[in-house]
This record gives C-alpha cells, structure tokens and sequence, in this order.
C-alpha cells in the first residue's frame, strides 16, 4: 500500500458557494505545508481527507483507498481539528485509553502503546491529570498523540499552533517533524513561520484554489531580486506603502527600517536581500492581486 | 471492541452527575412509596375491611357508576381528570338540564328533589360503623337501582355523552366504567389471598406493585441520562476525534444504549433486595413457596422496555437536532401516560401505555387475563425503542461523514 494522497479535480460546494476549485495535489512521505489566509479553504481540504465531509466532485484516495470508503480510510489517517478538547473529566491516560478503544486497539496494544506515547509528547509524568487541567500547550500535545495512537500513515493537523506560547509553538512544530520521519503529516496553518521551520513541499490555498505548489526554496526563489530593505523617514513610509507590499518594519526613533517587495530597485538607498518564506508568500499573493499590502493578517 | 466500549461507557455513565441524581430519585421515590410496605395477612373471618375488588360485573358497574352520577348531580359539582389533574366541574343550566334527562332515562328519578331522596334512602338502608375516633363511617359507595328495561349498551351511550357534556376525563368515560370497586366479601378476599400467594407465590404480586412506582419515574427520567450522553461529544470538543475513528457507528451507539440500559436497571435491581427480602422473611414464615425471581422476572419484562423507550426517545432526538428537545418530546409523553394512566390504576387496563399500571398487589386475574396485551404492549415498546437506536446510529454515521448536518435555520440537512 502506497503512503500517498491523491487528489484529481477536487470541487467542494457549501450550497451555492464554492469552497475548493479544481484542486489536484499529490502528497507524499513526510511534511506538507498547506498555507493560505483564513477562510481559503484549508479546513474544508482537510475535512475531506479526514473524511468528516463528503467530496462534492473529484477524486480523492489516501493509501489507496477512496475517501468515499470512510471506515477504511480512518484506518490511516490521524485527525487533529483545529478546535477540539477532551473528556474534561478524564484523565490523560484515560482520554487516550477510551480513544485507543474506538481506534480498534487491543488491551494489549493500548497498554503498550499509550505511555510511549504520552512520553514522545512529555505528557508521562501528566497522566493522570484531568484533561480540564491541561494548558493549551499540553492539550495540543495529547492532541497529536491520540491522534497517532494507532499509528497512521497520515496525519492530518488543522492550525495546530494557533494560541500557542513560542516556546509551545517549537516544541511542537519538532514533534512534527519527528512524526513526519515515516508518513506523512499534512500541517494546514496561516502562519507561514510554522511552514518556515518544518516543510520541505508545500500548496498555497486562495480562495479555494491552488495558487502554488512545489518546495519551500522554489517559493523563496519566486522572490529572489524582488526584496529590498531600506531606512526611510516615517513620512516616507506612507507613500511606500502606497506603491510596494511592506512585510516588515522596525522603528529607529524618528525612522522606520522597512523590508518591501518591488520588481525594481525604486530608490537608491534601497538594499536588495535574500528572500524568505514569507516575503515569498506575500509576493505570491500580490501577483494574485489579494494581498493588502501588510503581513500583519498573515502572522 | 464492543465489550470494551461498553464498559468504558458504563464507567463514564457512572462517573455521571445526572447520573446518580437519577438513582437519589428513584430511591426517594422508593422509599417514600414503597417503604414501608405491608405485607397482606391471611384474612380472618369476621374482619372490619377486607378491602376492595375490581368487578367486571354490568349490573354492579351500573349501580355502582348512576350512584356516582347522582350524588355529582345532586351536589352539582362534578370532580373531573381531563389531561390527568383535578377539575371540578359546574354546569351551565342546559347541561345541568341534559344530565337530569340522562339520570331519568337510566334510573327513572326526575329532579333533585327525587334524586336526593334516593341517595337519604339508599344511606339511611347501609349499616352504620364508627371507627376509633368515633366517627360514623359507610363502608359502602353510592349505588343505584338502574331502570328496568335498561341495557348495557344504552346505558354506555348514556354515560358516553355525560362524560362529553362534563368535558371528559369524568367517572363516566369509557375506560372508568370498564369495572367497579365493590367490597369485599370474607370469600373474596380469601380468594385473593390463595392467588396471591399461590398464583402469584407472594413476590409476584408484590413485584408487580414495585414495578408499578418505580414505572413511573423510568417513563421519564433515562431521557435525561440520554440527552446528557449524547450533548457530551459536542460540549466537550470530542466529536471530530470520535467521528475519525475506525470504531463503527453502530458499535458506538449500541454500546452506549446498552450500558444507559444496564446502569438504569443496576439501582432498580438493588432496591427490589428490599421488598423481596421482605417478601421472602414472610413467606418462609407463612410456608408459602415464594419466587425467588420474581422481581428480575418483572423489572426486566415490565420495567426493561420502558426505560428502552425513555432512553432511545433521548438518544435520537438528541442525534437528530442536536439539541434537549429529546426532554420535551418525552416529558410529554410520559405527562400524558401518568395522568391518562390514573384510570387504569388497579391493573388489568394495559392498553398501549408507555407506563402500565397495576397499583396493586392483588387483581392477579386482572393480570392473567390480560397479560397478553401487556406482552404486546412490552414487545412493540422494546421492538420501538432499537428501531429508534437503528435510526440514531444511521444518523450518527451521516454525521460522522457530514452527510447530516443540523443548523437550525433549515432543521438537520441530509446530503447525498
């Protein structure tokens, strides 16, 4: 059985409006990035794969299997929503216990299993805590673990690190990649740092379209030559954002050391520098004619 | 995998609030109705009160329903259960009028002149008792002689259109007329008492009354255990991570049915401990050869499809709207059953009643008679209550798939 997701031709309708146009991914072993703004469609994606919504037109199989054949598919595929809780009541091990039951685990297998798991997520020494008393962090954490408790090939994790601390929000993104080692984990985020530090092949969703697809550097390169930096006065500040997407400024007393993307040098005290992940994406989504001029949503 | 939910859903069922309120309730009920329960003695010859009996007899449930109707007249208020509680009833002149014209037709007395001479004669002819306080009491009802010449049926259409002009709900509706309590004799009710305690081997009276209170609060209160349940994945944020499952639908919701049934019955069990201990101290001493299983017999056959029902009603409606309506749907139900129920309180009226009574531990030729349609009864409630779980677990898997939806501007949406 091939650990690969296909999706052919994937139309996705809420009534009258369109939520996926036409998507065709190919997903294989190990991390994919699915990055977009909020409300492009990423959920909706993931829900299908998770097999929590029917397809509307297209095809979809993962493993192999037809998302149609919903029992199978949740064989291989993990969940972890973007809103979700436990049991307030259970404990961790208990929470996981009654999970491992419905996956179709043995005693045995759940017995074994469990503690392993509980400690690759540094949540061991908090198994018998009540989930109600978990903080965010440690919630997403037994997240991921019931999630792989019956060890899918596919792990699907919708905004995993919304809310998180920075220091959460890395530990998490580690444990990731090291689920990421033997399937495959599809990280759906609007936070392209999260894609920044853990995918090597990502997709782009814009209003329910693919806009890209391919590796993290080939982003990066669309941008190469378009990046510049420069230290302007903050009255200059306004006419640039007038003309350039600004991803980033810093305030230096009376000036502003700002970051923009242009096709050309437009002044001389512009400095061209390497392009990132994000400057990549907001040129993306000004090519597209849907960026605002600010990163500020996208953080 | 199933054995395994089932008793991971019966430890969350009892880690429940709602839970073991249900149990605090069915033990006050208990106790308050049930706790201090006599045990019937061997009539002795010459006994104050033997108590009353249930008579199929037409002559006596003539005499015994136009007495009724003429001591109502007669006071001209009219004590009525329409949806089950107390109404008194006044008429108007025309309707007061109607009622005179019946009790002329069905007794041949014209006006409350006659008619109250009636009810002085037939008082003045009853022996008169005073009990330890000093009071006089009549051991007997109001009787009254029909007109010769009066049938059955016309004196049911009769009593059918008193019951109408009284607005229904009155002692004279079809189901009150059905039989009278008559007094018993020294015969009777050494009669009941071999039946009771050789028909019945004394626990099978005595369950049957067990069942009849604790029916009424199972009619209702499993709703809420159900409800609870079922509300829990939602409030808890768990849907998502249950839908994903492999587990099927049907194993999900069968194994919470089964355990909500299992943990309703366990408390109800552990309280008949205490009547059939009761019951087995006395027939040990009186020799007589009590079922030891009795109660098992009757919570299983007569209390069981109840609680099936009440707890199947709260599973589906829940999955349906995803809301308590499940509460309201079943309060209603059982508003209607308990209250239409009171006319059928000594037993041997089981009809098709979520919540059969038989207030009694005797009657148990009321019982043997009709224990069929109790059966039937049981049976379509029980048969009722999976098709509903069927229903729930096909509503469960659609939403697992997000095939069904509810959003309550278009009600719960089915896609294909």
């Amino acid at each position: 059985m091939s650990t690969t997701i296909k999706i052919r031709n994937l139309n996705q309708y809420y009534g009258k409006k369109q939520a996926l146009k036409n998507v065709n991914l190919t997903i294989e072993t190990g991390m994919f990035g699915l990055l977009g703004r909020n409300g492009a469609g990423k959920t909706t994606l993931m829900k299908v794969l998770a097999t929590l919504l029917p397809k509307s037109e297209g095809e979809v199989t993962v493993c192999g299997t037809n998302v149609s054949r919903a029992q199978e598919v949740r064989k291989n595929t993990g969940y972890l929503p973007q809103e979700f809780s436990m049991y307030p009541n259970m404990t961790v091990y208990e929470a996981m216990d009654y999970l491992g039951v419905l996956s179709g685990l043995s005693k045995s297998e759940r017995k074994q299993r469990i503690p392993k798991l509980l400690e690759r997520v540094n949540l061991l020494e908090n198994r018998r805590k009540k989930v109600k008393a978990l903080s965010g962090g440690m919630k997403r954490r037994l997240g991921i673990a019931q999630a792989i408790l019956h060890d899918p090939k596919v792990l699907i994790v919708d905004e995993p690190t919304a809310g998180l601390d920075p220091e959460e929000r890395v530990r998490f993104r580690n444990l990731l990649c090291e689920i990421a080692e033997d399937r495959i984990v599809i990280l759906s985020t609007h936070i392209v740092g999260d894609i920044e530090a853990t995918c090597e092949n990502i997709a782009v969703l814009d209003e329910g379209e693919i806009i890209y697809k391919g590796t993290v550097s080939e982003l990066t390169g669309m941008a190469e030559g378009k990046v510049f930096q420069a230290e302007i006065s903050k009255r200059e500040l306004e006419t640039l954002k007038k003309q350039c997407v600004v991803t980033s400024m810093l305030t230096l007393g009376n000036n502003v050391m700002v970051r923009f993307l242009s096709d050309e040098k437009p002044f001389a005290s512009a400095k061209p520098c390497e392009a990132g992940v994000e400057d990549a994406y907001m040129y993306l989504m000004q090519e597209r004619g849907g960026g605002d001029g600010c990163l500020d949503n996208y953080l | 995998m199933f054995g395994q939910l089932f008793i991971k859903e019966c430890r969350q069922t009892a880690k429940s609030l709602i839970y073991w309120l249900i149990v605090l309730v069915l033990i006050f009920n208990f106790a308050t109705q049930l706790g201090n329960m006599d045990i019937m003695q061997k009539p002795k010859e010459g006994q104050e009160d033997y108590g009353y009996k249930q008579s199929d007899d037409k002559n006596m449930i003539m005499r015994t329903t136009l007495g009724q109707l003429l001591e109502e007249y007669y006071r001209e208020s009219y004590s009525t259960y329409p949806i089950g509680f107390y109404k008194s009833v006044t008429l108007n002149d025309k309707e007061d009028k109607q009622i005179e014209e019946i009790i002329k037709e069905t007794t041949g007395l014209s006006g409350r002149t006659e008619t109250r001479k009636a009810i002085e004669k037939w008082y003045a002819a009853q022996p008169k008792e005073t009990n330890a306080e000093g009071a006089l009491v009549l051991r007997k009802s109001m009787e009254a002689e029909p007109v010769e010449g009066l049938t059955f049926e016309r004196f049911e259409e009769l009593m059918d259109e008193a019951d109408h002009i009284l607005g229904g709900g009155s002692g004279y509706e079809e189901v009150s007329r059905k039989s009278a309590s008559v007094p018993m004799t020294y015969e009777d009710a050494v009669e009941e008492y071999r039946k009771l305690t050789e028909k019945d081997r004394l626990t099978g009276g005595y369950a049957r009354l067990f069942s009849d209170y604790m029916v009424i609060f199972l009619g209702l209160l499993p709703v809420f255990l159900a409800v609870t349940r079922e509300l829990r994945d939602k409030r808890a944020g768990m849907q998502d991570l249950i839908y994903t499952r492999k587990g099927s639908s049907v194993n999900i919701i069968a194994s919470r049915y089964l355990s909500m049934l299992i943990m309703l019955v366990l408390p109800v069990l552990a309280l008949s401990v205490i009547p059939l201990s009761q019951c087995l101290r006395y027939a040990s001493a009186s020799g007589i050869s009590a079922d030891i299983w009795a109660y098992v017999k009757y919570i299983f056959g007569w209390l069981l499809p109840t609680i099936m029902t009440a707890t199947a009603v709260g599973m589906f409606f829940t999955e349906l709207t995803d809301t308590a309506l499940a509460v309201l749907i079943q309060g209603a139900w059982w508003f209607v059953a308990v209250f239409t129920g009171i006319s059928t309180l000594k037993g041997g009226i089981y009809g098709w009643s979520l919540i059969p009574r038989h207030n009694t531990e005797l009657n148990w030729t009321g019982f043997h008679d009709n224990f069929s349609q109790l059966a039937s009864n049981r049976i379509v409630y029980a048969s009722i209550s999976i098709i509903l779980v069927a229903f729930t677990a096909f509503i469960y898997n659609q939403k697992r798939k997000g095939r069904y939806t509810v959003s309550w501007k278009g009600f719960g949406r089915l896609k294909k």
